[in-house]
């Protein structure tokens, strides 16, 4: 598996060498630290998902909805006026409050079907959850922003914004941080277990419930999370947000829906690409494409030779 | 067994029959136009709905594979002077391959994978059809005018919107029948044996490979046909019907509907197109049918695995409901 993730980086090296061929190396900082701001959204979401999916083998196609849904309250609650940081707090109470009833209520009746199922099942509270959001808030132009937004910092010649600089230290923060998590705590020992096999678990008195638990407020916080980044830096519009999950699912696929690095390295990757393209003629108006022809890459990478399956499928 | 489908089959030649005869009659113009591309997408459900049926196979493009169908009638209705049906078997044709092109590397996958790639391919798609759009008469290959658009041959026998809503659903019954002969001859009994284990059918000389590309084929094939005849209902064709959320929301109905039936399909297309419409005209927001949908799909995996027409059939049977 090493080599494969070698031979993406080294591939996704050389694309964007070969995109970014000849332009001067100033326009080309520009771009690629514009690609990494929209690439750690990607890897931020699709660090959300990996989390879950390690740990109860669901794919969740909600945890966009679940951000846009909390990014809502939270502006609506602003235009209350209330103070900010008390939005935000809602706004990410609200996201963690979805995830932890789904995955209190609705995903244990699905723990034995096949991963597909509950990921399809997941599809059906994502719809529950936008149409609720897109019946409460009709279309209309909103915008909400962060006092982040006002602060910049200037980086190899493009003005970054503070808050696209916390996106992406809080992405690398969060990768290092589960890590540990995972690796060198009892909950994080008791979390791999579940994932290896969630029968045995329980016969050697694994809290299933609780470790579950867990795992679905970890993920509906950081979907939460995504979810404001997202109407602060992209837009506020619900439907947007909630299929925003794609790309991030395509950052996921990158770590083979199981390592944080990867999903960070491929998600970063990806939002390069994204953003050099924007260079080549032909390609520009396309570009937006980058994440999904990367995400169909990769999974052919991962099949060849004969040895597919997500870490944990099957 | 033998007896049932044939039942079924009599019952579905006759119902098709009775509403191709009457139902033009009755409906309203606006009525006959939703109906038209409910069916469109119907016969795209199926598709989705007997992968996942048949295979258990997730494909997220099905709405994808029916612009794919779109552009090609549109494109060739636009650049040469052949009949409506050619073009739509060209654009049939076309969406086959894509569908085997787009099962190549999800030939060794299953379940999750397959579900991914197709997702993937899917907003691939939505992409490409909002930069280049569908053509519409202008010149090159894109084919794009700013503004009007030239006009759309529809087939010779059905010019008005009524007879062309009966030529839809003359298409829809053929497709089930498509689908239905393929259940009973040796692709089908292939399927339900690598439905019930790959390592089974594959000791036993069945091969996966290839009778997964077939199921994708034919899948394509369907979508393609839709598309093509959505194309035909509308005569111009917009990328945000294509969008990667609304072939996940087509599958999703596709199982609420009933995978393994065809009234299943039929439900999903009539859900799709005409619950929005009814929801308007009865002053509701048409946001909350996302709601129920997303229910209603949520029960169907939990508590109804053949859907609402699997329930009718048991129903129909004196059963009170069908336990899988």
């Amino acid at each position: 598996m090493k080599s494969k993730q070698a031979t993406f980086i080294l591939a996704m090296g050389l694309a964007c060498t070969l995109v970014a061929w000849g332009k001067p190396l100033a326009v080309i900082g520009l771009f690629v630290v514009s690609g990494m701001a929209v690439g750690s959204l990607y890897a931020l979401g699709g660090v959300g998902l990996v989390v879950l999916y390690r740990t109860t083998g669901v794919l969740n196609f909600a945890s966009g909805a679940m951000g846009a849904a909390g990014v809502m309250l939270a502006w609506q609650l602003g235009q209350w006026g209330w103070y900010e940081p008390m939005t935000w707090v809602a706004g990410l109470a609200l996201a963690t409050g979805l995830s932890l009833f789904y995955g209190r209520l609705i995903a244990p009746h699905l723990a034995a079907r096949d991963t597909v199922v509950k990921a399809v099942a997941t599809l059906g509270f994502a719809l529950i959850v936008l149409g609720a959001t897109s019946f409460v808030w009709d279309d209309d132009v909103r915008s909400f922003t962060l006092p982040s937004d006002q602060m910049a910092i200037r980086l190899l010649g493009l003005r970054v914004t503070v808050t696209r600089l916390i996106v992406f230290l809080t992405t690398v923060a969060l990768v290092i941080g589960i890590w540990v998590y995972l690796e060198h705590t009892r909950m994080g020992l008791q979390m791999r277990a579940l994932a290896n096999d969630r029968h045995i678990s329980s016969l050697i008195g694994v809290r299933i419930l609780k470790v579950e638990t867990i795992a679905w407020g970890m993920a509906g916080f950081i979907a939460g999370f995504t979810g404001l980044m997202f109407g602060d830096l992209v837009r506020l519009e619900p439907n947007i947000i909630t299929f925003v999950v794609i790309p991030s699912i395509a950052a996921a696929i990158c770590g083979r829906l199981d390592s944080l690095g990867m999903v960070l390295i491929g998600g970063l990757f990806i939002g390069v690409l994204e953003s050099l393209l924007t260079l080549s003629p032909w390609l520009k108006s396309v570009r937006t494409v980058a994440p999904f022809v990367v995400a169909i890459a990769m999974l052919v990478l991962l099949q060849s030779g004969n040895r597919l399956l997500f870490g944990r499928d099957e | 067994m033998k007896p049932r489908v044939t039942f079924g089959t009599a019952m579905l030649l006759m119902a098709a029959a009775a509403i191709m005869a009457f139902l033009p009659m009755i409906l309203g113009g606006q009525w006959i136009k939703i109906l038209t591309s409910a069916v469109c997408f119907s016969i795209a459900a199926a598709g989705a709905g007997f992968m996942y049926a048949r295979l258990g196979m997730v494909s997220l493009a099905q709405v994808g594979l029916m612009g794919v169908g779109g552009w090609v009638v549109l494109r060739l209705n636009h650049g040469f002077d052949w009949p409506f049906e050619i073009n739509l078997a060209i654009a049939a044709a076309v969406t086959t391959v894509f569908g085997w092109v787009l099962a190549l590397p999800a030939l060794r996958m299953r379940g999750l994978y397959l579900a991914l790639i197709t997702l993937m391919a899917a907003s691939g798609l939505e992409i490409v059809f909002s930069t280049f759009r569908f053509p519409n008469g202008g010149e090159g290959f894109w084919g794009v005018l700013p503004s009007v658009a030239a006009p759309f041959r529809r087939p010779l026998l059905a010019q008005s919107d009524a007879d062309y809503l009966r030529y839809v659903i003359g298409m829809l019954v053929l497709g089930f029948a498509v689908i239905e002969w393929h259940r009973q001859s040796a692709p089908g009994r292939a399927w339900a044996m690598i439905r019930r284990s790959e390592a089974a059918a594959m000791s036993s000389g069945v091969s996966v490979v290839y009778y997964k590309a077939w199921a994708f084929g034919l899948s394509g094939l369907l979508a393609g046909t839709a598309g093509g005849l959505l194309a035909g209902a509308l005569g111009l064709l917009d990328p945000a019907t294509f969008r990667a959320s609304e072939s996940i929301m087509l599958f999703a109905l596709a199982v609420v509907g009933g995978a393994r039936f065809w009234l299943g399909a039929v439900l999903a297309g009539v859900l799709y197109r005409v619950l929005p419409g009814l929801f308007n005209n009865w002053g509701w927001d048409a946001d909350l049918t996302l709601v129920f949908f997303g229910a209603a799909l949520l029960h169907a995996l939990m508590t109804a695995p053949d859907g609402i027409a699997g329930q009718i059939h048991g129903l129909l049977r004196g059963r009170g409901g069908q336990k899988s």
